[in-house]
């Protein structure tokens, strides 16, 4: 895997409703932590702004996209809470980063994912093409 | 449209799914990949869609209190998130509208509509208990 990407990183937070179980007073100790940890991260130049997601919404499916569920976006701890864009340039580095998420204390995983310079699509679509050519030759 | 459905920070899609190219030909993808990125061109010309972006089909999952770092699944995949769009329009509506003309739906994408939470909901959460708690 190359680990340099000029592109930056995504962090998608999953969890469930972690927070439903805490106090008042631990919930406001994590709200406080977060803050000060995303607030470094965007003073750094590191960190865009990033945003929850409410714990609701719509999945659209099918051929025509004519079928409409509900989540589950609270229950299920694949459920993706929120999310962070980072503008550092490795891999390492953005691991570096979710790893000091105060949340993961508490049950969540930060998924991180490098944003594609190119659509992943397109790419496969040229692999595609040459292979085919190499059949044809 | 019902006022509860109003979000003025707008909503994220979250396209599902990584597995569309298997059993496409090579024109076949390239079509689809061409009819998304000018499905985005024309959000964002419209206003609509004010970020977008694809995720490489690769990564890394941090879980635990020991922030263990493993390969997550992302290729291939009916679950990966292949990439997304940060909406700027008002409604659920509207939203699931735009979701619903995604050119991936045909070829097995689910897309997923979300609010974007103005304040950490969080926090909201708390705020609300502090005024009961009065």
């Amino acid at each position: 895997m190359s680990t340099q990407n000029q592109n930056g990183y995504m962090l998608l937070y999953r969890s469930d409703e972690w927070y439903e179980a805490l106090s008042h007073k631990e919930l406001q100790k994590v709200i406080n932590q977060n803050k000060a940890w995303i607030d470094r991260l965007t003073a750094q130049g590191k960190a865009r702004p990033g945003h929850a997601l409410e714990r609701k919404g719509a999945i659209v499916s099918g051929k025509k996209g004519r079928v409409l569920s509900d989540g589950p976006f609270a229950e299920s701890k694949e459920a993706i809470g929120g999310y962070l864009l980072l503008d550092v340039e490795t891999l390492e580095e953005a691991i570096a980063i979710a790893q000091s998420s105060p949340s993961l204390a508490y049950g969540t995983s930060v998924e991180v994912r490098p944003l594609a310079e190119e659509c992943p699509l397109d790419v496969r679509a040229r692999e595609l093409a040459r292979e085919e050519q190499l059949v044809h030759a | 449209m019902s006022t509860q459905n109003q979000n003025q920070n707008g909503y994220m899609l979250l396209f599902r799914g990584t597995d569309l190219r298997k059993g496409l030909s090579p024109e076949e993808l390239q079509k689809v990949t061409d009819n998304w990125m000018n499905w985005f061109k024309r959000l964002t010309e419209e206003g609509k869609a004010v970020a977008g972006n694809p995720l490489e089909r690769e990564g890394k999952i941090v879980a635990g209190k020991d922030r263990v770092v493993s390969d997550g699944p992302f290729a291939e995949s009916k679950e990966a998130v292949g990439g997304y769009f940060l909406l700027d329009v008002a409604t659920m509506d509207e939203a699931v509208a735009i979701a619903r003309e995604c050119p991936g739906l045909p070829y097995g994408i689910r897309v997923e509509v979300r609010p974007v939470a103005g304040e950490c909901p969080i926090a909201a959460d708390i705020r609300a208990e502090a005024q009961f708690a009065v």
